[in-house]
Formats: C-alpha cells, sequence, structure tokens
C-alpha cells in the first residue's frame, strides 16, 4: 500500500514554551460511505474511511478522536495543543479497512 | 408568442430570480465561514506532491528558471505573467505546457495535461508567485495579441444547445443574480486568473482553470475543448488578463 | 442578445433544476449506511440516561446556509480551564438525519489546553447539526444548528 499523503500543521508557526497552540491534521482519503454508486461501474463503493486518531506527544496520548463516515472526503480536524516542551508530536490513523498509519511532527518552541 | 403571455413570464421568472436571491444570499458569518476554510485548504497536499514532481522531474526553480530563460530569483515574478508566448514551444501556453516539455528534456514521461499529478504540479509551482500581482501582458507581442482576440471571440461566441456563450451569464448585467442556486461570478472580480489551481468542495480535488471552464461548458452544453489546445489557453489569456493586477493566492478554494 | 430573451433561457434552466432540498435527499434504491444509527440511539448512548443540558459555554459554529452537502465546516468551542479537576472530557458532533448520524467525537486531556474541535462534514441534505460536550464534572451540554443544504450550481 503506498504511503497515504496527510499533513500536520501548527499555528502559529513560532510559539513559546506554555503557549496553547492550534494542530490541524489533514489526510487525503476518499471517506467512502458506502452508499455511493460509482457513475462507471453502477456498483456501490464499499465504506473505506478513516476512522480513529490517536495524537500522541513526548509519548503521551494527549487526545484520541472517533471519526465516521459522514465526515468530508480529504478530512480535516483542528484542536488546540498545550506547548510542553521540544519534542514530537504523532498522529496515527486508523481507517474502516483496518490500516494504520502515522504523520510525525517536530514541536521546537523559541523562549 | 402572445405579449400579454410573454410579459407575464418574464414577471414570474425576475421575481423567482430575486426570491431566489433573498432566500439564498448568504450572510456575512457565513461567508466569514467558508473564508476560514482556506487556513487548512486539502489541496496543500496536493500542491506538496506537486513540489516533490517539480524536483524530481523538472529540477525544480533552477530547472525550471533555465528552461525558460530567466534568472531564478525573478523566476515569481515571470511565472506571474502566464499564459506566456514561450519561444521554446512557438506557442502561448502555460507552466503546465512548460513542464511537459522540461520533463520530455529530462528524460521522464511527461504527465498528462488533464491529471491529478499535473494539477498538483501546477498548483504548486504557479503559488511560488503568491501574493505577487497578476502580471500578464496581452500586448507582449503579437501572439498575446492574437491570443487575446482569440480568447475574447471563444468567451463571445454563441454556440451549443442552448446558444449560450461564456458571456451570456459572464457578464455585468447579470453578475449576481441566483441561478441553479449560486451567485454568478464575475470572473474579474473573482480573481479566476490567481486563484486556480483551486480545490473544488463539489469535487473533493484540484481542479485548474482549464478544467473547470470544460465542467462549465459541459453544463451549459457546449462543446467540450481540449485542455491545452490553442482555443483553450487564449480563453485562458483573456480571462486571466480580466484580473490583471490583483494577488495571486493559490490553492484556492472553490464550490 | 435582448435581456427578456436571456431571462426566459434562464428559466427554462431555473425550473428544471431543484433548490433547497427539505428532507433527505436520498433516493429509494439507497443501499443501508452500513453504520446506520438514529439521531436519538446516537444521542442517548452519548448521554447514557442524563438530560443534557444549554449552556452559554458551548458554542457551535456551522453555516446557516451550506454552499454544498459535501464540504459543511463545523467548528464546536467550550469554555473551559482546562484543568485537571475541571476539564471537557470529549465533544461529539451528530446531524439529525443522516443514515449515521455519528460525525465524529473528540477526547481531549487537560494537556489540550483549550476544548475545541473544528472539521467539515457531508450533509444528506437540510437538517441540524447537533453539538455535544461531556464534562469531567459529569455536565452534559448540548447545542444545535439548524444547517440548509443547497442542492444545484452549474457544474
Amino acid at each position: 500500500m503506498g504511503k497515504v499523503k496527510s499533513l500536520i500543521k501548527i499555528k502559529p508557526k513560532k510559539f513559546k514554551n506554555g503557549e496553547i497552540v492550534k494542530v490541524s491534521f489533514m489526510v487525503m482519503h476518499p471517506m467512502e460511505t458506502g452508499m455511493r454508486k460509482d457513475k462507471k461501474t453502477k456498483k456501490i463503493v464499499p465504506a473505506d474511511y478513516v476512522k480513529s486518531l490517536k495524537f500522541d506527544y513526548n509519548g503521551k496520548t494527549i487526545t484520541t478522536m472517533n471519526v465516521w463516515e459522514s465526515v468530508s472526503t480529504n478530512p480535516v480536524f483542528t484542536t488546540y495543543m498545550k506547548v510542553d516542551g521540544k519534542g514530537k508530536l504523532t498522529v496515527t490513523f486508523t481507517d474502516s479497512k483496518g490500516n494504520v498509519n502515522e504523520k510525525s511532527k517536530k514541536i521546537k518552541p523559541k523562549g | 408568442m402572445k405579449a400579454g403571455i410573454k410579459i407575464a413570464l418574464l414577471f414570474s421568472l425576475t421575481s423567482s430570480l430575486l426570491l431566489a436571491s433573498e432566500q439564498f444570499a448568504m450572510s456575512d458569518a457565513d461567508r466569514a465561514m467558508y473564508a476560514e476554510m482556506l487556513e487548512n485548504n486539502p489541496a496543500e497536499m496536493d500542491l506538496e506532491a506537486g513540489s516533490e514532481y517539480f524536483d524530481e522531474y523538472c529540477n525544480g526553480e533552477a530547472g525550471l528558471a533555465n528552461f525558460l530563460g530567466v534568472k531564478e530569483e525573478k523566476l515569481p515574478e515571470y511565472i506571474s505573467g502566464f499564459p506566456r508566448y514561450v519561444e521554446k514551444l512557438k506557442m502561448v501556453a502555460g507552466l503546465d505546457q512548460v513542464m511537459q516539455a522540461l520533463m520530455s528534456e529530462n528524460g521522464h514521461k511527461p504527465f498528462k495535461l488533464k491529471s491529478g499529478d499535473m494539477f498538483g504540479m501546477l498548483g504548486y509551482v504557479k503559488s511560488l508567485a503568491n501574493d505577487l500581482p497578476i502580471s500578464i501582458n496581452v500586448d507582449a507581442n503579437k501572439h498575446m495579441k492574437e491570443a487575446y482576440v482569440l480568447g475574447k471571440e471563444v468567451f463571445e461566441t454563441k454556440r451549443g444547445g442552448r446558444g449560450l456563450s461564456c458571456l451570456s451569464c459572464h457578464n455585468d448585467a447579470v453578475k449576481g443574480a441566483i441561478l441553479r442556486t449560486q451567485p454568478l461570478p464575475d470572473l474579474g472580480e473573482n480573481v479566476a486568473g490567481g486563484t486556480w489551481p483551486a480545490y473544488r468542495m463539489t469535487k473533493s480535488s484540484l481542479r485548474t482553470l482549464q478544467r473547470r471552464f470544460q465542467g462549465c461548458m459541459n453544463n451549459a452544453l457546449l462543446a467540450v475543448i481540449p485542455i491545452g489546445s490553442k482555443e483553450m489557453n487564449a480563453l485562458e489569456v483573456y480571462v486571466t488578463n480580466m484580473s490583471k493586477g490583483k494577488e495571486i493566492a493559490i490553492p484556492g478554494l472553490k464550490r | 442578445m435582448q435581456r427578456r430573451e436571456f431571462f426566459k433561457k434562464l428559466g427554462v434552466v431555473a425550473a428544471a433544476s431543484s433548490i433547497v432540498v427539505p428532507t433527505m435527499g436520498f433516493a429509494e434504491d439507497k443501499p443501508k449506511s452500513p453504520n446506520e444509527m438514529s439521531y436519538k440511539t446516537a444521542l442517548d448512548a452519548i448521554t447514557d440516561g442524563k438530560t443534557p443540558i444549554k449552556s452559554d459555554k458551548l458554542k457551535l459554529k456551522a453555516p446557516e446556509i451550506a454552499e454544498n452537502g459535501a464540504v459543511v465546516p463545523v467548528t464546536i468551542t467550550v469554555d473551559s480551564p482546562m484543568t485537571d479537576s475541571d476539564y471537557v472530557k470529549s465533544i461529539h458532533i451528530l446531524s439529525t438525519k443522516n443514515a449515521n448520524s455519528r460525525c465524529a467525537d473528540i477526547h481531549l486531556t487537560p494537556a489540550n489546553g483549550k476544548a475545541m474541535l473544528a472539521t467539515r462534514i457531508k450533509l444528506g441534505g437540510t437538517q441540524d447539526v447537533v453539538a455535544v460536550a461531556k464534562l469531567s464534572n459529569g455536565e452534559i451540554y448540548i447545542a444545535s444548528q439548524s444547517v440548509k443544504v443547497t442542492i444545484g450550481g452549474c457544474g
């Protein structure tokens, strides 16, 4: 299986330790509901969607999410995170077919 | 049709258009919510992939600048002036066609113009000119002048099942009127020339301006013109010129 | 072309297309959702018998009129100190008429600093979007917003 394209974005780009920053995770995923008929084959496209996310920061799970097929294709999820030291933020995402992928971003507070 | 019936028909149509515009006018709050979505545009992922292809197959900015015969630091400004007459291709061309030639030159099979990979690469390269004003020059040379004239002709020629032209729906008299629940946009005010490639929400994918033209032609019952053809490039020149001077902001986010 | 002639042509197009779908836009032959769950069942599962209350602390932001049903922005914020003793444990997004009314939920910890979930959802037709927030002290807040989904456009 090819690598699934995803992105982690932090806003603002420059932040201090202790600051609460916005974290957005986006992933290229069809988020098929299992109810859509393919125009060419006329067959129902089976369900295929991201179903859970786990946010780990410096080894600790700080946030988890459950996602269902009603979320838009190529979904974007945004929440907040308190910056607590230099480290790594890893988002692990699982889809309805059981595929597990992860994306990481270095967290480098300035000051 | 009898004059009385004609008037009655006109009345009911204009009143339904008015009612529609009241009913479906987007509130400022709603508009702000959609504008906010630009902050996290799924097309950013397409552009990231595009930047990787650009580096691998075109040797990045250095390779493109070299092919076009411009200094690398002048590349963003040069990009802001496309479509241009490209001497090496002997035609008025888009950056996607330039990159096809560049991919070939580097020994790679070029992406098809109408492919997701090319849309992403085009989006990335055009985004290098973000924040710069659209600087297309339709008087630069005789090729651009001809392209502008041809583009205007394509824009204004009525054709197809309903006898419509682009101008039928994109003109000052009807801009803002609601057609099929959406307000008709002025292509200059909308900065069509500087906000495509864009992520289309109804298609959940990155699309280019010419691809959008094709969709519109299809829906207006006009025969679709091929991407990269002389007529399509001319049309892009004509429409891009409508927003000359306005800031480039790619990728866009559109319905 | 005369303006009158032009509007006549527009009239043909406008009359032929549907505008707002007041109820679910699903066709009769639509297959069952693999995760079908009614709004009431989904809400009961979250509240577990407790009655959710309205609160100024829970803010749900969604458009009154959605440009399209495929990408509807939803942002939920809860005013909370997010300390170990007082924080928002979870935020849930539901839709009242989608076959599977569950959209997404987030389980937060004080490490989040602020309580918020923003995403984009699909709505099959005009309906309400509902936000539920469960707090560490056992309180459950609820808010809803009606979203008109327009169907149409020129392609």
